[in-house]
């Protein structure tokens, strides 16, 4: 490789750093270090004229490494790195430090030691400066189409979003028929719309008026030509890489041939066979060959599997008048292959038959709210009727129980938000049917945090509905009224109530869908301890998740009511078109490499890496090696600091290149203090740093920082290599637990660190000078802190004497 | 586990002095749903006793209301609130930390008085009747074993346990 010359350039931030900072000394330093090709001072080198120095230096070719002493080093950092670029400089042989908020603002009240410390910290920036290697650029080829995996109403927006924009879009459900939980929940809140609307495709419009919502079945939306919706389907296998999956999808056979099937009905008055309908709650009984409810997407029929007798009977075949029956479909595996993936699996129903004293496996008529939407909806199986399932008559008294089995330590901790919405529109559209219906409804706390929500609540109470503070302790039979008993206690009035009921509803929790951990395995994405799928990030970035290709969309996250879920598909729907609309994944191959040499069989890496970029792949001789996909590795480096052998390093953050570093700002003190390496991550720790210096908070000048790309980088013996380098104590900081960048290398490291002490104890290191620190941005103050606790206590200690030492 | 054991007693908070005891620890997880009174075979009966308000009073800090009042007394233990409790707050035992406190502070109905002055003197809570001897007896079962009163005065010492003066008797 060439031979690197070092540009350095210093800026005194308008003269701000040299009255602290004897900038003299530091350029006679500076000129003192092999390899440096140029100096230059000025006041600002980021932009305007300052920049265009660095620029003229690079296409003269007097330099060909950038090393700046800045202020504001996060903004510096981008826009030198790309000017050098543009200059025809690779953007990865630069390296930008803070003179400021690193050194002379912290150390202000001692000037000398402060300018000794801006030695240390510039000969480390060179030092690391030569052995900077280019990176280069790679681009990724990305399918232009999506995968949605769910056909609920979050499903089918994500789905027309996309396919508007022109993506090609495969929209899965698992059921026979689109629609999800919305659907059989009849009406929505807080507009007591109807459940089957959708949005309009943008296709509509030329034949159709534009609307602001249609029903699904005519909406156009099974119409738009780049959309391929498949139902009774599921997946059950993903492969490949963002921008390139491959999907197995099991579609299982409906036994009705969907461009026969004039849905009729003829097939289903011959059918023999009565079974119970799970579609309306088992309120009502349907044919083995039936269809969910008239308004319905697709107007196909289906046979029910478990029910039909099939070539025993077969009277549907010989009825149907177009012969679409197909009595001998088998299930058949199709694959897609597709650039991006949306989730769209949503949440369902608790089953409250856990919850014993409630008695919902026991008593017909104690139902859910879901159950009772059915009854509510006039295509459901009561036609609109409120009764009891137990002999058909009309419930003329009503009572909900909020919280069945959410906020319960015992079932699910969580509040499942949706609930008091949904009791409350229920409850009204009851009275609203039947004026004389006695409803009460006994909560814990009502919550009606949307928008009209709060006007829900007020018709409700104007309505003449009851409502208990208190949640009951049990539902019994009293056998001898024929009335269900609703044991509870009214708090506000300290009163004992036994609530008689014709109808017992349970606002039971809603949890994630069957199959999710499943699916989440499949998709190699996390699960939150809710069990609902994990955003990447809940604050900004709550449809993506840390596989790039990947998105979340409406409940897959968490229960959430239709506006909500509409508004996350909608989310869904941009970040995938975003990822999708170029067609390629561009990426700086800042990624792990792994030497072939020394790699062996241990299979740590693939394990800890939070985004499976490692796999193990078999050698010629038996053996296996790890592998790393460039295109999935986000360049955090857990498997730098996972593997035994050292045999991984990152291409941007090489041990060699640490340790050049770590001996330079050992190298030089000038404080009477014992040097304190401080290795931070570049996220939280590094930060923390510079807000510290930002606050003008002070701590001593002997604690020296490196930045790594994550604390989960950091292996054991570079703690030992930075005892040996003159370190008399180790900071290792990271982020908080639940805040690390890289999803578990702040946790692997704080562990690590923990392994590292019992092994300096071996070594009779004391493992008090190695500590882990976790914090924030904004908690500048901790780390000032933290770097005075720690050169305390490392004074307190002593100097350190090592092994071999004389 | 309650961080706060290292605090002084005077610093505390009523409900910390509460959670720093042995069963007393989930009393902050409490949310008020009233599961728990609606459970309490006592509360329908007895006008004095309703857990909830008990858990509530503690969280507010009535210290004094909660330890020289009637209704911790009242709780027969039956754990049908800790069953059914959502929080999974331990409410009998909750209410046993609350007793502790309240004999610590010199108040408790005298029946328990009785039984700690039996405990030190006789070396048993209960006393074997002549019934339960002629049973035994009739069961073929042997004589209940004496009490080694001097060993187990020793243990109750080490414990700290020292013999309860009784109170003038409130209603």
């Amino acid at each position: 490789m060439e031979q690197p010359k070092v540009g350095v350039f210093l800026s005194d931030c308008g003269k701000q750093l040299s009255e602290i900072i004897d900038f003299d000394a530091l350029t006679s330093f500076v000129k003192t270090i092999p390899g440096v090709a140029l100096i230059a001072r000025g006041s600002e080198f980021w932009r305007g004229k300052g920049l265009q120095t660095i620029v003229d230096a690079v296409k003269s070719e007097k330099i060909n490494r950038v090393v700046v002493a800045e202020s504001i080093t996060k903004i510096s950092d981008v826009n030198i790195a790309q000017a050098v670029e543009n200059a025809g400089l690779n953007s990865y042989l630069v390296e930008v430090i803070d003179l400021k908020d690193h050194c002379a603002w912290p150390h202000r009240k001692t000037p000398k030691e402060a300018t000794e410390k801006a030695k240390a910290m510039l000969l480390s920036a060179i030092e690391r400066a030569k052995l900077l290697e280019p990176i280069e650029k790679l681009e990724f080829p990305a399918l232009k189409s999506a995968l949605i995996i769910g056909g609920g109403i979050g499903g089918m927006q994500t789905a027309v979003d996309l396919a508007d924009l022109g993506f090609e879009v495969n929209l899965i459900e698992k059921s026979p028929f689109l629609g999800g939980l919305a659907a059989r929940a009849g009406r929505f809140f807080p507009t007591d719309d109807c459940a089957i609307c959708i949005q309009p495709p943008a296709s509509d419009v030329k034949t159709i008026t534009h609307t602001s919502r249609k029903c699904v079945y005519r909406s156009g939306f099974s119409e738009i030509p780049n959309l391929n919706i498949l139902t009774n389907a599921s997946v059950v296998a993903v492969e490949g890489v963002p921008g390139n999956y491959k999907v197995t999808v099991e579609k299982k056979p409906r036994y009705v041939d969907a461009d026969k099937c004039v849905a009729c009905d003829k097939c289903v008055s011959v059918c023999p066979v009565e079974t119970s309908d799970a579609y309306n709650a088992n309120l009502s009984k349907r044919k083995a060959i039936y269809i969910n409810v008239p308004a319905v997407y697709p107007q196909i029929y289906v046979i029910d599997e478990d029910a039909c007798k099939f070539h025993e009977c077969a009277k549907c075949v010989s009825a149907c008048p177009t012969n679409a029956i197909d009595l001998d479909q088998k299930p058949e595996q199709v694959t897609f292959n597709v650039g991006s993936i949306v989730v769209a699996t949503g949440f369902r129903e608790f089953d409250p038959s856990a919850i014993k004293e409630y008695h919902y496996d026991e008593y017909p008529d104690v139902i859910t709210n879901l159950e009772l939407a059915r009854m509510i909806d006039g295509f459901g199986p009561t036609g609109g009727e409120i009764v009891r399932p137990s002999d058909g008559k009309p419930a003329k008294k009503i009572v909900f129980v909020q919280c069945a089995g959410s906020r319960d330590r015992r079932y699910n901790p969580y509040c499942s938000s949706i609930c008091c919405m949904i009791s409350l529109k229920n409850a009204s559209l009851i009275k609203i049917a039947n004026p004389d219906a006695e409803v009460s409804i006994c909560y814990i706390d009502i919550r009606t945090t949307g928008r009209e929500h709060e006007y829900y609540y007020e018709r409700a109470r104007d309505m003449g509905i009851k409502f208990v503070k208190g949640r009951p302790t049990e539902v019994y039979a009293d056998e001898e009224k024929g009335k269900l008993i609703v044991d509870v206690e009214d708090a506000l009035l300290k009163r004992f109530l036994d609530l008689e009921a014709d109808l017992v509803v349970l606002a039971t929790a809603m949890v994630p869908a069957e199959g999710t951990p499943e699916l989440a395995d499949m998709l190699g994405l996390d699960l939150e301890s809710d069990g609902f799928f994990k955003e990447y990030n809940a604050k900004l970035r709550p449809t993506e998740t840390k596989q790039k290709g990947i998105f979340l969309c409406g409940g897959t996250t968490f229960p959430k009511d239709a506006p909500t879920s509409s508004l996350h598909a909608h989310s869904a729907a941009m970040k995938a078109a975003k990822f999708l609309t170029s067609g390629k994944i561009v990426k700086d191959l800042r990624t792990a490499e792994i030497s072939d040499e020394y790699c062996g069989d241990c299979e740590f890496c693939p394990v800890m890496c939070p985004y499976g970029a490692i796999s193990l792949q078999p050698t010629t001789d038996d053996h296996f090696v790890a592998r790393v996909n460039d295109l999935l590795c986000e360049g955090c480096g857990v498997c730098v600091g996972t593997c035994p052998l050292n045999a991984i390093e990152l291409k941007h953050s090489k041990p060699s290149q640490m340790a050049a570093q770590i001996n330079a700002l050992m190298s030089v003190n000038g404080t009477s203090k014992p040097l304190i390496l401080a290795l931070c991550c570049q996220e939280c720790g590094h930060t923390a740093v510079d807000s510290s210096g930002m606050a003008k908070l002070e701590y001593p000048a002997n604690v020296r920082i490196v930045k790594v790309p994550c604390a989960g980088i950091v292996r054991v013996n570079q703690i030992l290599e930075a005892f040996k380098a003159g370190a008399q104590g180790v900071m290792v900081v990271g982020c908080k637990a639940d805040g690390c960048h890289y999803e578990v290398g702040s946790e692997k490291a704080e562990k690590r660190m923990d392994s590292a002490k019992v092994l300096l104890k071996e070594y009779g290191i004391e493992p008090e000078r190695l500590e882990m620190f976790r914090m924030v941005y904004i908690e500048g103050a901790q780390f000032a802190q933290a770097a005075q606790m720690m050169t305390d206590r490392i004074a307190a200690l002593g100097t350190l004497k090592l092994m071999g030492d004389s | 586990m309650p961080h706060h054991n290292i605090k002084n007693a005077e610093d505390m908070s009523f409900s910390e002095e509460v959670t720093c005891r042995h069963g007393g620890e989930t009393l902050t997880s409490c949310y008020q749903c009233g599961t728990c009174a609606s459970s309490c075979p006592v509360a329908r009966l007895d006008p004095r006793f309703n857990p909830r308000e008990v858990i509530k009073l503690s969280l507010l800090g009535e210290r004094e209301e909660i330890v020289s009042g009637d209704a911790i007394w009242q709780c027969t233990s039956c754990f049908n609130c800790q069953e059914r409790c959502p929080q999974n707050v331990e409410i009998a035992d909750v209410i046993y930390a609350l007793r502790n406190i309240a004999i610590e502070a010199g108040h408790s109905p005298n029946i328990y008085a009785d039984f700690g002055i039996a405990l030190v003197n006789e070396g048993r809570i209960v006393q074997i009747s002549k019934f339960v001897e002629k049973k035994r007896e009739e069961y073929g079962l042997p004589p209940i074993k004496p009490v080694g009163l001097e060993d187990l005065n020793k243990i109750l010492a080490a414990t700290g346990f020292t013999k309860p003066e009784k109170t003038e008797e409130s209603k």
